[in-house]
């Protein structure tokens, strides 16, 4: 016989006790595991919902404004456009609001995609299908299933689409449009997406249900004014292998392929000047652009000049006034060259006032001569959402004829609902205008010359009076000397597409593949808090199967000391039986691996069910994954085969003679109780010393009564020691049931170490599981503290088209249609503006990779609401208010940004000071730095910025989206409906701040039952131990049981003791975990009002009741073994 | 004391053992002398308690005397370090208890071999077993579990083990305290024809009379001493 044979021997022999410790690891590796795997396979989940939406879609060009159907057919015929790239495919994709036209109902923030035959054959439908599949047509169009069930839609129901209606001119300029921005498109529901195979598209990850309509895209061109143009294109790789570089080379296609319509740009030869005018459709042309054009000219040897034509209401001076007059702030050369050889005036040293020269219309029509001020008033739209009237005072240095230079309408830019009217009392523009000033004169002016300006400022004045974060320029002239002026635009032409890159100018290149891989990743590792919430559930398996290979052993005492006996070294027993334990953690491994893949099924049922609050999806499902299953099978064995081992170390001290006469496992002996009770002081000490520095405000509330709480814990743990296993004792007399229970209650001191371990497992895990309810969330009132996660506001609205006008002031009022509604009596608006990203609240399993960014006005700022967990506030005002931290200037242009400390910690991973890179799709990205964390507060999905920083990071982001008001609580419900009706074309929604709240508040208190329900599960495991303990005491005393029934107990009696020494253990157990758990909690209990409605007593009730319901079926368990056992036979000889 | 003139195998020399007690130490043994060699077979009794098991230990050196020395072949056990030592047991000394202690999970057999697992490769064991079990009368039995064996034929099985490395000192407490009568009877006159046919030291502790009649030489342990019987 080998040492092997010894082994397979032991292992059979003794087949019910290693059962025993193969069940503790197969529990343990199965949770382990098991949590592993729901980790691996809510990532799995997260990637397989995000690949199967996004089709075959691995870029996404885009644009802020819309650009040539043609630029998808430009890019793939580009040289370099297969070699890495499949194919390109254009669309219109915008966020709308959908209603169900019969019943009422709606939905905002759907995807809107207009489509055509190119989307579905870039998705390959009808690749392999038998029937031809045939995409919406005229005013049909496609809803996903999901939608069509929100909305009660079936085929043939009339649906309205409304989307932003896309001006070139922006809505914050004066001339853009601040009403009509919605389109309403009447749409008929048809069924058939389903066969497409692309039943949810969506280019952006999101576990939610995918709300999406597909319109024919020739119909949305047309609704929008946007014949033949698109804002996107998708373009699939050509292995969809994500490649590096791939944007790179993307860009590079698109600057090689783009057209200058495409960035909105107009060149346009003027034969009069012989010269070039480049323009732009949004009106005023970007500095970036201008530095790009005189780059351009510059390489050709051009010579260029800047233009800036404005509107002024009224030219005055003294009591005569010209109505509306375009005024042209020209560059220096042009303004001096315009003043030419005509009598000039120099402005006197020391003079405030700006030179201005007159065409001699005008300064008839004023009565002016040279050096006569004049005064011109022009609306400035104000970022605030107001329209502003300014004023400026000029003197005359120069009157000229209208002629030449002076005589050029082409100075002004296509002006909507100016320029292109053929009467000044046609005029129609976005901004208030009396055309009863309109004289006569004015119209013939307008019939003889047109847009002429009727003033020429310089242009460093007009850029200081009318400068907007779009620019300060309405056109750049092109100014050759000589030569063909149409090959002078040609080259030109080619020359400035060179320059610009139009990833600076709009465009953005988003590797959308890569980028939803990446957030598929998850925000939340699930794996790592299913193995913390798992810790009891594992720990109990842990230390069960230590307690029952220890019984294992102790059983077999006398088999070590004949080994000892027999020559057999020390170290060559321990391997014999280490091997037997490793053995059986192997077997135990492999039987929980199977375990493990139920346990993941049934934490992921409940991810989909019970849990659902947590993860807001039910498209969860397993996934196994094998280095999840080697992770934990050889963690729960490392973990098995270390608390083996350990129990082998309390054999070492015993001699061969001890272990030959049967005698126990050492239990410490008074060097033991010595070191507990001066451990159970010194813990008791500093809990002590934690409270009393909590109460004087040393340390933090949460760190002073959960470190006392701890501290008690542990010590309270040392005094139970310290009574068990110490000799002194009162004397056990008496009659009747209580004296029987109490030998019942001595029994616990029988084997003290096996006592305390069922004590402390029950404690710890009933300590954490009371304690963590501390945590819950409390919402059943909305705060109107200011400095509360609310701010003291009451309600919060989101707009799906933004609000141009200030919803405060009156005119705003009127021009949203919400003044004389005494309902809004009093009732104020905290505006923000928001550029649109992934939400980066914990209601997102998505790892955010761009978080959605917003600006408050700057009256929020100084507001100074909302409570602040940390904050890089140095000054005493930043102290005392740190939204001022948002104005701060980095040394290194780094734009500081506030967030939630919740999205912070546990989503974006960002802490006080570290900076996120914010990808801006081929530009550069843009640096954020965390300066400030709010506490639990309505922001936890976005990072807020100062309004002067996002409008210089997101000059295109036009508008406010989202709203925080303060109104009465009492009142606050007929706002919301009153504001959801008047502003329904925006697609207004108001909700309660305390229900935005909630919603975060679920998600969190959600895994706070997750974590109890597992670690009473673990708790519940920990009290089945009691079984196994109590049977093996049985055993083990049976010489004393059959003593005790030869001098007359019965089965009752024997029932009593088993029941009361396991009482013992229950009651201990609880009572040191749920006190010292009261003590860690009391200032979450004094902040909800003490007593029991403090508690969700419900649930801890069950969970308690539940507990001691498992401990008593382990005594039921071991009283049938002492009632049934033959104890008289223990009396013989053996 | 001393046994036969023949060069002694084994000497005891002032042998104390004291075990801790609370309220002082328990003195045991207060100065055992013993010169055995080989041939030598020893009855040893005395009252309850009176400390011959705490002997046997100390002399098969499972037990470190408190003062004293304990030589075999002119070598004290208590010298080599416990890997040495736990060799030396094994080759050296043979144990039989009171109790048996037969490993459950192995057969007759495997039980009489466990001492050679931990032996150095060479001789053959298996057929020494086979041999030793003949020689105790349980050829028939090899392949059986102890719990298929009477009290007597455990013993046995335990008195086989005890040879299998072919001791120079068997030690044997109580052997046959277990046993009835006639498996008593049968067990000592194993051992002491065993001993007639392999020269060994052998010391048995009693407190059976009878059987310690059976030896050539008796001693009493009183008050931690020997004595002649």
């Amino acid at each position: 016989m080998e040492k092997s044979g010894l082994l397979t021997r032991s292992l059979v022999y003794y087949w019910r006790t290693h059962l025993a410790v193969v069940w503790g690891v197969a529990t343990a590796v199965a949770v382990l595991a098991g949590a592993l795997l729901v980790g691996e396979s809510v990532r799995a989940s997260l990637r397989d919902l995000f690949l199967g939406r996004l089709g075959n879609t691995d870029y996404v060009v885009s644009s802020v404004g819309f650009f040539r159907e043609e630029l998808a057919d430009d890019l793939e015929r580009h040289e370099d456009f297969h070699t890495f790239f499949q194919e390109a495919s254009p669309l219109v994709a915008l966020q709308g609001l959908v209603v169900h036209e019969a019943s009422g109902r709606r939905s905002s923030r759907v995807h809107v995609y207009g489509v055509d035959d190119r989307f579905w054959a870039f998705h390959r439908v009808n690749a392999s299908s038998a029937t031809s599949f045939g995409g919406p047509s005229g005013r049909e169009v496609f809803l996903t299933e999901s939608l069509a069930r929100e909305l009660g839609s079936e085929e043939e129901d009339s649906i309205l689409l409304r989307v932003e209606q896309p001006y070139d001119v922006p809505g914050e300029f004066l001339h853009g449009r601040r009403e009509g921005q919605g389109r309403t498109i009447r749409l008929t529901a048809r069924e058939g997406l389903a066969e497409s195979g692309i039943n949810e598209f969506a280019l952006y990850p999101q576990q939610g249900p995918v709300h999406a309509v597909f319109v024919p895209l020739e119909r949305l061109q047309r609704d929008l004014d946007q014949e033949g143009r698109v804002n996107t294109v998708l373009v699939s790789g050509s292995n969809h292998a994500g490649e590096s570089n791939g944007v790179d080379v993307l860009a590079k296609v698109l600057q090689e392929s783009f057209q200058l319509e495409d960035l909105g740009l107009k060149l346009r030869a003027l034969e009069d000047s012989h010269s070039l005018s480049l323009e732009s459709e949004q009106i005023l042309v970007s500095d970036r652009l201008a530095s790009a054009a005189e780059r351009a000219a510059g390489g050709l040897g051009l010579g260029t000049s800047l233009i800036y034509t404005y509107l002024a209401n009224t030219m005055r001076s003294g009591s005569a006034e010209t109505p509306y007059s375009l005024v042209a702030a020209l560059d220096a050369d042009g303004f001096h060259t315009l003043q030419g050889a005509q009598e000039r005036l120099p402005l006197p040293d020391g003079s405030t006032e700006r030179p201005m020269v007159l065409n001699d219309w005008t300064a008839e029509d004023l009565g002016v001569r040279l050096g006569d001020p004049v005064t011109i008033e022009y609306f400035m739209w104000e970022d605030e959402g107001r329209l502003e009237t300014r004023s400026a005072t000029f003197q005359v240095t120069g009157i000229v004829p209208i002629e030449g230079a002076a005589g050029d309408p082409n100075l002004a830019p296509a002006y909507p609902g100016i320029t292109d009217s053929d009467a000044l009392s046609d005029w129609d523009p976005p901004f208030p205008i009396d055309l009863d000033r309109v004289r006569p004169k004015d119209e013939d002016y307008w019939n003889l010359y047109g847009a002429t300006p009727k003033a020429f400022i310089p242009l460093a004045v007009g850029q200081e009076l009318w400068r907007s974060r779009y620019g300060a320029l309405t056109a750049i002239r092109i100014l050759p000397d000589g030569g063909a002026l149409r090959s002078i635009l040609d080259s030109f032409r080619h020359g400035l597409r060179e320059t610009l890159d139009p990833t600076e100018a709009g465009f953005s290149i988003d590797p959308v593949r890569a980028q939803g891989m990446e957030a598929s990743q998850g925000a939340t590792d699930f794996g790592e808090y299913f193995v913390y919430f798992s810790f009891f559930l594992v720990a109990s398996a842990l230390l069960l199967t230590g307690l029952f290979f220890r019984l294992g052993v102790e059983q077999r005492l006398t088999e070590i000391g004949i080994f000892y006996a027999m020559g057999f070294p020390a170290r060559t027993i321990r391997r014999l039986f280490l091997n037997e334990g490793l053995v059986l953690a192997l077997i135990g491994s492999v039987v929980g691996l199977a375990g493990a893949v139920a346990y993941a099924e049934l934490i992921m049922f409940g991810l989909r069910t019970w849990w659902v609050d947590a993860v807001g999806t039910r498209l969860l499902t397993v996934h196994v994954s094998p280095t999840s299953l080697f992770l934990g099978g050889g963690g729960g064995v490392l973990a098995a085969a270390g608390g083996i081992a350990w129990t082998l170390r309390d054999v070492r001290p015993m001699t061969p003679r001890s272990l030959l006469s049967g005698a126990s496992l050492p239990t410490g002996g008074r060097r033991g109780l010595l070191g507990a009770r001066l451990f159970g002081a010194g813990t008791a000490l500093a809990a002590f010393v934690l409270l009393i520095g909590a109460w004087l405000g040393g340390l933090s509330q949460v760190t002073g009564f959960f470190g006392a709480g701890t501290l008690l814990l542990l010590a309270s743990l040392s005094g139970v020691w310290t009574r068990l296993a110490g000799g002194n004792r009162g004397l056990l007399t008496g009659r009747g049931a209580w004296a029987v229970s109490r030998l019942g209650f001595r029994s616990v001191t029988y084997r003290p170490g096996r006592s305390l371990l069922c004590i402390s497992l029950i404690a710890f895990a009933t300590f954490v599981v009371v304690a963590v309810d501390a945590f819950r969330r409390d919402d059943r009132e909305t705060s109107l503290d200011p400095k509360s996660g609310t701010g003291g506001y009451s309600l919060l609205a989101e707009s799906l088209l933004p609000l141009l006008w200030d919803p405060n002031s009156p005119d705003g009022k009127a021009a949203l249609g919400i003044d004389h509604q005494e309902a809004l009596d009093g009732v104020r608006f905290a505006s923000f503006r928001v550029r649109r990203g992934e939400d980066a609240s914990c209601l997102n399993l998505y790892r955010p990779q761009n978080p959605r960014i917003m600006a408050p006005t700057e009256s929020f700022v100084e507001s100074g609401r909302f409570g602040f967990t940390a904050t890089l506030a140095e000054t005493p005002q930043e102290v005392a208010n740190p939204w001022l931290l948002l104005d701060r200037e980095e040394p290194d242009g780094a734009i500081p940004v506030i967030g939630d400390a919740n999205s912070m910690t546990y989503v974006l991973h960002l802490g006080l000071g570290e900076d996120l890179d914010l990808p801006r799709g081929g530009e550069g990205a843009l640096r954020l730095r965390l300066v400030g964390m709010l506490r639990d507060s309505v922001f936890q999905g976005e990072l807020l910025m100062s309004e002067r920083n996002f409008l210089r990071a997101f000059p295109q982001q036009e508008g406010f989206r989202l709203f925080l008001l303060e109104a009465p609580i009492d009142a606050s419900d007929g706002v919301a409906e009153l504001l959801e009706q008047r502003l329904d074309d925006y697609g207004f929604d108001v909700v309660d701040t305390a229900e935005r709240l909630a919603g975060f508040h679920r998600v969190e208190n959600t895994y706070l039952s997750t974590f109890q329900t597992l670690g009473g599960l673990g708790l519940m495991l920990g009290t089945l131990g009691l079984a196994a303990v109590l049977l093996r005491n049985v055993l083990e005393r049976r010489r004393e049981l059959a003593l005790l029934r030869a001098v007359g107990y019965d089965s009752r009696d024997f029932s009593l003791m088993v029941l009361a020494e396991n009482a013992v253990l229950l009651f201990w157990g609880l009572a040191s975990g749920t006190l010292c758990a009261l003590v860690a909690i009391v200032p979450a209990l004094a902040s909800r009002g003490g007593g029991a409605a403090a508690f969700s007593l419900p649930s801890l009730g069950l969970l308690l009741l539940a507990v001691l319901a498992s401990g008593v079926l382990a005594s039921l368990l071991a009283v049938a073994a002492s009632v049934r056992a033959p104890l008289l036979q223990a009396l013989r000889a053996e | 004391m001393t046994a036969s003139a023949d060069r002694p195998l084994l000497e005891v020399s002032g042998l104390t053992k004291d075990y801790p007690a609370p309220r002082g130490p328990l003195s045991v043994l207060s100065g055992v002398d013993l010169s055995l060699s080989l041939g030598d077979a020893v009855s040893i009794m005395g009252p309850s308690g009176g400390g011959k098991s705490t002997l046997l230990y100390v002399l098969g050196a499972l037990e470190p005397p408190t003062s004293g020395s304990v030589r075999l072949e002119g070598r004290s056990p208590f010298d080599l370090n416990e890997r040495a030592l736990a060799a030396f047991r094994n080759q050296e000394i043979g144990f039989v208890f009171q109790d048996h202690h037969l490993l459950p999970q192995c057969s007759v057999l495997e039980n009489v071999l466990t001492p050679t697992l931990v032996a150095p490769v060479g001789d053959d064991y298996e057929a020494r077993a086979n041999r030793l079990l003949e020689q105790v009368g349980l050829t028939a039995r090899v392949e059986h579990r102890p719990a298929e064996l009477s009290g007597g034929e455990k013993q046995r099985v335990a008195v086989a083990r005890a040879l299998i490395r072919g001791p120079k000192l068997l030690l044997c407490d109580e052997p046959t305290g277990n046993l009835d009568p006639r498996s008593a009877e049968s067990v000592a006159s194993l051992l002491l024809e065993l001993q007639a046919r392999e020269k060994r030291i052998l010391i048995v502790v009693t407190h059976s009379a009878e059987l310690a009649s059976r030896f050539p030489l008796r001693l009493r342990l009183v008050e931690g001493k020997l004595k002649p019987a």
